[in-house]
């Protein structure tokens, strides 16, 4: 029935095996790292201070699975000395999980963000910055489906759907630093700069994830 | 000669035909001793047996064909989401419930492709890993975020309230019950907002009856005064359980945020609840045995943790015998958790009641939970604040009976640091 299905081929190659797994944690840790965005938007859009506190814990996992699937592919690089498509693979993987790693430091910084900005009342442009939020976390869905699917054309159309985040970067930089009169402490504006950033670099690493998955396909630098 | 180089030829070949014979027949034998299904009959040929045997097998064969689709088929149109990864984690099966449910719409029956490309959830592959390692069904409610590539469109979707059950199968593989929450999170969220509103509305006019009813209770002629007197108790009564919801509500949708923690010590904090009881320790002769390492500093809400001892030390002492003793005890295990024990000499929980203890408004069995002279509490409230602060100070809290006394033993797990920063 069902169950146990037989379409697999009866003995597969050790390191395809060995590949498969490493693709699998870095899908785990691609998980993750989508959780914490996804928390890291509650915190900040929303005011969920529990949500800002259960990242730390999430980051330090994925701290763990960045260390092992490093470690991992440098040993598959030089136990199985991979030709062509497969050295490729390995090589973008290092990379790849590196700028996923980094996405997870951003978030994490957002969520210190947020308990700062918690004491401050709510800045008008926080309906902006959410939608930045947003479009930062479906570039990062995009890049693990380019990922998935290792669809390189989605790879190649991230640097033309970062400019979405780039231009809204832009402006709500233009509206924040342009303010004039204004009045009482500095700190909530600074910080609001602070998570566009982020939000802006989470959007770079993402682009950064569609172009190496390009380049494992195609084996051209874009 | 020639004849007898004739017989002698014929009993060659005809001990060569029975040699023949022989292992043919053997081979037989051995071939129907492996068809398990063929029932040997020594009236029929070896031949038509096996005959026999063969569509017996065959038949059989049908008939668990037919099973296993008639099963496929049950667990297709099934209610609930079923799927069944192998040992590498990829999707091997699983039905339409559970496609709507995790939103797998890339994957054609009979492919195996890895779940987490399908279906990106952490805690999804977790709970299927932890089962596999650990070989042991597992129950889990976690809520599932579809994913939205479109960077035009951001929109979140909306989240999903699930629950799995993942069991360990042969060779590595898992497979998941997901059961659809969401209606049942939705409908609890409501009631209790339904609820809160309620209580909400019901205060100030439960206040102002008080107001009323004591203003009354000088003028009233001595006849009627107990019947205000009873008035007065009952609506005291009801607005400490208004206060008690609202506390548990506010508790409830910000556990964190409500907490003012500081640093304090832990022996003074019961001693002083202690002394608010003591009123009604006294007359039972009840003592308190505190065994607590000093000075054991905590860093708590003081009038939260203060609320805790109370409601705790409060139950005790009206489920315990008259000159027993309460014991609170407190450990300090390596580690930054602290381990209070509060034990009593009472009748105990009944099992019955054991799972549903913290749940707002059980009362288990009635001798236990409400006597008749009792004025204080018995709201059916006062476990589930105790729960609601403990969690919200990032603890955790038990209740069994204790296998010495008999009684109630609550052993609640605190932070030393509170966790609000």
């Amino acid at each position: 029935m069902i169950v146990y299905s037989d379409t697999q081929t009866p003995a597969r190659r050790p390191f395809q095996r060995e590949l498969n797994r490493v693709e699998r944690d870095i899908l785990r840790m691609g998980a993750l790292v989508e959780t914490s965005c996804r928390l890291s938007h509650q915190a900040l859009c929303d005011r969920n201070l529990s949500a800002a506190k259960a990242i730390p814990s999430l980051d330090k996992k994925i701290d763990r699975y960045y260390r092992q699937i490093e470690a991992d592919c440098v040993l598959l690089m030089t136990l199985q000395a991979p030709v062509a498509r497969d050295s490729r693979q390995l090589g973008a993987f290092m990379q790849l999980v590196r700028d996923l790693e980094r996405i997870g430091d951003y978030a994490k910084d957002l969520a210190e963000i947020s308990i700062k900005l918690f004491p401050y009342p709510e800045h008008n442009c926080m309906s902006r910055i959410a939608m930045m939020s947003q479009q930062a976390q479906a570039m990062l869905a995009m890049s693990l489906e380019a990922l998935i699917n290792l669809d390189a054309e989605v790879g190649l159309q991230m640097k033309e759907k970062d400019t979405a985040v780039d231009t809204a970067y832009d402006t709500l930089y233009q509206t924040l630093a342009r303010q004039r009169d204004y009045q009482g402490v500095l700190e909530p504006i600074l910080l609001l700069v602070l998570a566009i950033r982020h939000l802006e670099r989470m959007a770079d690493h993402a682009t950064n994830i569609g172009r190496r998955v390009a380049y494992i396909v195609t084996g051209h630098r874009h | 000669m020639s004849f007898v180089t004739f017989i002698l030829g014929l009993a060659v070949g005809m001990s060569f035909f029975l040699w023949l014979r022989f292992t043919v027949e053997r081979q037989l034998r051995q071939l129907l001793a492996s068809l398990d299904s063929s029932i040997p009959d020594d009236s029929m040929s070896l031949w038509s047996q096996l005959r026999r045997g063969i569509a017996v097998d065959r038949y059989e064969r049908e008939d668990l064909e037919r099973s296993v689709e008639y099963w496929q088929q049950i667990l297709l149109d099934a209610p609930f989401g079923y799927l069944q990864v192998d040992e590498d984690n990829q999707l091997c099966w699983c039905n339409d419930k559970a496609r709507s449910l995790l939103k797998i719409d890339r994957w054609n029956s009979g492919d195996s492709c890895l779940l987490l490309k399908l279906v990106r959830s952490y805690e999804l592959d977790r709970a299927i890993e932890l089962t596999r390692e650990r070989q042991q069904p597992k129950q889990r409610d976690w809520t599932f975020h579809p994913v939205n590539a479109n960077v035009e469109k951001p929109k979140l979707q909306d989240s999903l309230a699930l629950r799995s059950h993942t069991f360990p199968l042969a060779d590595g593989y898992v497979g998941v019950f997901l059961e659809n929450r969401q209606p049942i999170t939705d409908l609890a969220r409501s009631r209790d907002r339904w609820l809160s509103d309620l209580t909400h509305e019901l205060r100030t006019p439960l206040t102002s009856v008080r107001l009323v009813v004591e203003a009354l209770q000088s003028r009233v002629e001595p006849s009627v005064k107990k019947w205000v007197d009873r008035l007065l108790e009952e609506n005291d009564r009801l607005i400490k359980l208004v206060g008690d919801w609202l506390e548990l509500s506010q508790l409830e949708t910000n556990p964190s945020d409500r907490l003012n923690c500081k640093d304090l010590e832990l022996e003074s904090l019961v001693r002083s609840v202690w002394q608010t009881l003591e009123p009604l320790a006294q007359p039972q002769q009840i003592n308190l045995i505190c065994s607590i390492p000093t000075p054991c500093r905590i860093e708590a809400d003081k009038s939260k943790l203060y609320r805790v001892f109370l409601n705790l030390l409060d139950n005790s002492l009206r489920h315990s015998p008259p000159k027993a003793a309460i014991e609170v005890e407190v450990l300090v295990p390596e580690g930054n958790r602290l381990e209070i024990n509060i034990i009593d000499a009472g009748s105990g929980f009944s099992e019955l009641d054991l799972p549903h203890l913290f749940e707002r408004f059980y009362r288990g069995d009635p001798s236990r939970t409400r006597e008749a002279n009792s004025t204080v509490n018995g709201s059916g409230l006062g476990l589930a604040i105790v729960q609601q602060i403990v969690t919200a100070h990032g603890g955790s809290v038990v209740a069994r009976n204790h296998p010495e006394t008999g009684g109630a033993w609550v052993q609640i797990k605190l932070p030393i640091k509170c966790i609000h920063s």
